[in-house]
């Protein structure tokens, strides 16, 4: 057989296993699970007063780089965008409107994350992703309103390259979660987790526990090795079962341990729903009448491996997946172009998936000085940005420079143009003495944003972080 | 089903290993070998040990003790006041200064401790007495001028009719000891025109009735406040304690450090940045000129640079020790037990450090040193942002505490 032959035979193969039909029933409930945590979470922004605290009251606001063009919304289109939010997700979840919905809700919610860098969240991006990513699976054939009422659109199976593509994306979140964990503070020094954990002995049960040299390692131990192999034991169907246990077991425990990491359990253990058999929820339905005694008609699925959906659109549509496979495979490993350490630079940590990696704090003061005349300004950070705002961009030289850039054109404004702009920037990594993060020689107000290397950010510091001694809680 | 996915069992064998190990009592204080000069014990092989409970029952019995000695003074003060206004004269208006000087000289301590009853606003066990006994920096000389003429403090609600930056010891400095008869109102006041209606002596006896009223709320807060951390009465002390699950106020002990934590950013946000930066000319948008004197905080009674002296003693307390000598349990003690001596010694070292920046002004008050000796000033806002530094990076990042107001909004 010829080179061209064969790869013909390849192609034809992929495309016939990418396009097979599988139930839809597993993408449908993820569908409605999905949309359910997107309401959930805009009813907690609301309820918690987070909409004011995070897009209302900040005077300041950083943007993303080559994003500082969209517009900002006013208080009251925000809260009306909250509430769109919160009914787009139902309309996803009930499968009313699905196509149209689930792109307003990709292009809102990402509109909203791009308003302020310093809000950024790992499991904020990933809820974009899924959500650019449903609007090209039909989950909506089934178990949904459209189906209802749109008869011609219902089906039972969907290709499966739905279910590969839902799965690569939640495997590339734990991978890389995991990979961003091999290193000597994490596996050597157990650290952020020594300092994190030495924080909560006053937990119920396990608070006393904590008090232990050991915890900090095994919990670095477990952490690393669950991350880094999880998505491959959520593939092995023999696995699959212990290893979901294993899913909720390890969220549970992060959200019981670190309350504030909020809905990110509760989205990866909706996540990892994607690596069961697509037919699970029909089985679960039938098991769950069975024990009710409710007699119904058997809920079989759908023959499947039958080829199908060979319209003219699926090859374009494999390359397309192929191409935002690889680019999902690789940006997050941009970091390493940069060298040094990227917890400490921060450059190519957002989009990485670096969840929890890394216990940061700084203080920042920015000395403004007016070359003409010699005169010196201290600035607090505090001016300008809520103490939230203020405690994401201490650590994180590219939001530093940009605070240094608003400062420079709110000097001009107030009649002293030209400023230098200078930071007294320091910062602590994983529990490290406060080193230097900002070359305080340099004039950020005279330093460009960009992709590039930023020379004026100091090298990290050397030696590993201390490990500390937990105290315990209770009268010795 | 003969093999299972080894990293899928580890939390729980993890957990497991924990539960067995502690069984065996590894862990613990360790035995109390002797203790270290500040005060958490030692162990034989040199570990410093102390309990967060211990740590935190020290930090509430540190601000009772600050809120007693608050109450006597103001009730002294209402005592002085209330003669000053029965016979207004040099002498009893000399005393009502110098129990008020007593007063401010306490409370500035206590402006460093402001968590449990005597934080502000919503935070953790709060009851509200900071506003109501001190409002600054939200007090005005007009407003109370506006009260002056309206003769508001007249009021038996005088607590509830006069917003809190018209009472307190905010508006008993300006009638103690500005002796004025202008107004700081400006032409679109409605008080203006009553105010040039009143005769000099008139303003005096208003002044004077105004302060009794003001000092007569003053120590009632005073008392409150001390019921409050008081161990016959609200006993906030022992809610401190006992931080921890089943704690109404702070479900952890991190809550309660946390709050206390909290107290020590006034360093920042109110001593640093506004009672220094301000009057020095670092703060553009607030002093446009090289110096801004009429920023300060004391502009009556000249005790600005005494009360950085007060607020550097209420730091040393909370960050070296509340006993003689700044000695007893404190946050140095905390660096210690988990191992971090070197910033424990920085912190001490740095803290100890403000007190001599402010003692070598030679002025009596910052608005003489302002303008004759700005260095001096600046030595101490220095020698304050060598604190903060630690304070908001090594501190927070050792101690897993968070920056105020920085609790909200979920994280990575």
């Amino acid at each position: 057989m010829s080179t061209d032959a064969r790869r013909d035979a390849f192609r034809a193969r992929l495309r016939v296993a990418l396009t097979r039909p599988r139930d839809v029933a597993a993408l449908a409930v993820f569908r409605m699970a999905f949309g359910a945590i997107v309401t959930i979470s805009a009813v907690r922004f609301a309820a918690y007063g987070w909409i004011d605290q995070c897009f209302v009251t900040p005077r300041v606001h950083f943007s993303y780089w080559g994003f500082g063009w969209l517009p900002l919304p006013s208080p009251l289109v925000t809260y009306v965008l909250f509430a769109l939010l919160g009914v787009l997700g139902l309309l996803v979840a009930i499968g009313l409107f699905f196509r149209p919905a689930v792109a307003a809700l990709f292009l809102l919610f990402t509109y909203l994350q791009l308003i302020d860098v310093s809000n950024y969240l790992n499991h904020y991006y990933l809820v974009s992703l899924l959500a650019g990513l449903l609007f090209f699976i039909p989950a909506h054939r089934a178990w949904s309103l459209d189906a209802r009422f749109r008869p011609h659109i219902r089906s039972d199976v969907a290709p499966a390259w739905c279910t590969y593509l839902l799965r690569f994306q939640v495997a590339v979140v734990y991978v890389n979660a995991g990979l961003a964990k091999a290193t000597t503070d994490w596996l050597l020094n157990a650290q952020p987790l020594n300092i994190w954990l030495s924080a909560r002995t006053s937990l119920p049960v396990v608070g006393p526990y904590l008090d232990l040299p050991a915890v900090a390692y095994v919990a670095s131990w477990s952490g690393f090795l669950f991350d880094t192999s999880i998505a491959f034991f959520l593939l092995w169907r023999r696995t699959r079962p212990v290893a979901y246990l294993a899913v909720i077991g390890f969220h549970a425990a992060t959200h019981f341990l670190f309350p504030a990491i909020g809905m990110f359990p509760v989205i990866m253990i909706v996540a990892a729903l994607v690596f069961f058999d697509s037919s699970w929820p029909r089985r679960a339905v039938e098991r769950g009448r069975r024990i009710l005694g409710v007699a119904t008609a058997a809920v079989s699925p759908p023959p499947v491996g039958v080829s199908g959906f060979s319209s003219r659109w699926a090859g374009f549509g494999i390359g397309a997946a192929v191409l935002f496979m690889t680019f999902q495979a690789l940006w997050p490993l941009r970091a390493h172009l940069y060298g040094g350490n990227v917890l400490w630079h921060e450059q190519g940590m957002r989009f990485s998936w670096r969840v929890m990696a890394r216990e940061k704090n700084g203080s920042v003061t920015f000395v403004v000085r007016d070359p003409k005349n010699g005169r010196e300004w201290h600035v607090s950070p505090t001016k300008y940005l809520t103490r939230v705002q203020e405690r994401e961009m201490v650590g994180q030289p590219d939001l530093i420079l940009q605070l240094a850039h608003h400062i420079a054109r709110d000097f001009a404004a107030h009649g002293h143009p030209g400023v230098e702009v200078h930071a007294d920037a320091r910062a602590s990594l994983n529990g490290r003495p406060a080193a230097i993060l900002v070359d305080p020689r340099a004039d950020l107000a005279r330093e460009a944003d960009g992709l590039g290397g930023k020379r004026w950010i100091h090298p990290a510091p050397a030696g590993p972080p201390p490990l500390l001694r937990p105290v315990g809680s209770r009268t010795l | 089903m003969s093999s299972r996915p080894l990293s899928a069992l580890l939390p729980v064998l993890a957990f497991a290993c924990l539960l067995g190990c502690k069984g065996g009592g590894v862990g613990g204080a360790g035995g109390n070998a002797g203790t270290t000069g500040a005060g958490g014990n030692v162990t034989e092989d040199g570990a410093v040990t102390l309990s967060r409970a211990d740590l935190l029952a020290a930090f509430g019995t540190c601000a009772a003790a600050g809120a007693h000695d608050f109450r006597e003074a103001a009730v002294a003060l209402e005592t002085a006041v209330a003669a000053w206004g029965t016979a207004a004269d040099d002498a009893t208006r000399a005393a009502a200064r110098d129990a008020f000087r007593t007063a401010m000289d306490r409370w500035q301590v206590m402006e460093m401790m402001q968590f449990g009853p005597t934080a502000p606003g919503t935070a953790f066990g709060a009851q509200d007495f900071r506003d109501n006994i001190y409002s600054w920096p939200r007090v005005s000389r007009c407003l109370v001028e506006e009260e002056i003429v309206a003769r508001t403090y007249e009021s038996p609600q005088f607590s509830t009719v006069l917003l809190t930056n018209k009472r307190g010891l905010g508006a008993l400095e300006y009638l103690l000891f500005y002796e004025g008869s202008d107004t700081a109102c400006g032409s679109t006041s409605t008080a203006v025109a009553g105010w040039m209606a009143l005769s000099a002596s008139e303003k005096d006896a208003r002044k004077r009735a105004y302060a009794v009223a003001a000092a007569h709320d003053v120590a009632v807060r005073a008392v409150g406040l001390d019921a409050a951390w008081d161990p016959a009465a609200g006993n906030f002390v022992q809610t401190m304690r006992t931080a921890g699950t089943g704690n109404p106020v702070y479900p952890s002990t991190q809550d309660a450090l946390n709050a206390v934590s909290n107290a020590i950013f006034y360093i920042e946000t109110e001593v640093k940045d506004m009672k220094l930066a301000k009057p020095l000319g670092l703060d553009m948008m607030a002093c446009p000129n090289e110096i801004c004197p009429e920023l300060r905080e004391s502009l009556f009674a000249g005790r600005s640079k005494a009360n950085l002296v007060a607020n550097a003693d209420g730091l040393r307390r909370l960050v070296a020790g509340c006993g003689p000598d700044y000695s007893g349990l404190a946050f140095d003690d905390l660096l210690e037990a988990v191992g971090d001596g070197a910033q424990a010694e920085a912190l001490r070292t740095r803290a100890a450090a403000i007190r001599p920046t402010i003692d070598a002004i030679e002025e009596a008050d910052l608005d003489q040193a302002l303008i004759q000796d700005k260095p001096s000033v600046r030595a101490v806002y220095d020698a304050m942002k060598g604190v903060t530094d630690i304070i908001k990076v090594d501190f927070a990042t050792v101690l897993d505490l968070e920056l105020p107001e920085g609790v909200f909004g979920d994280v990575d």
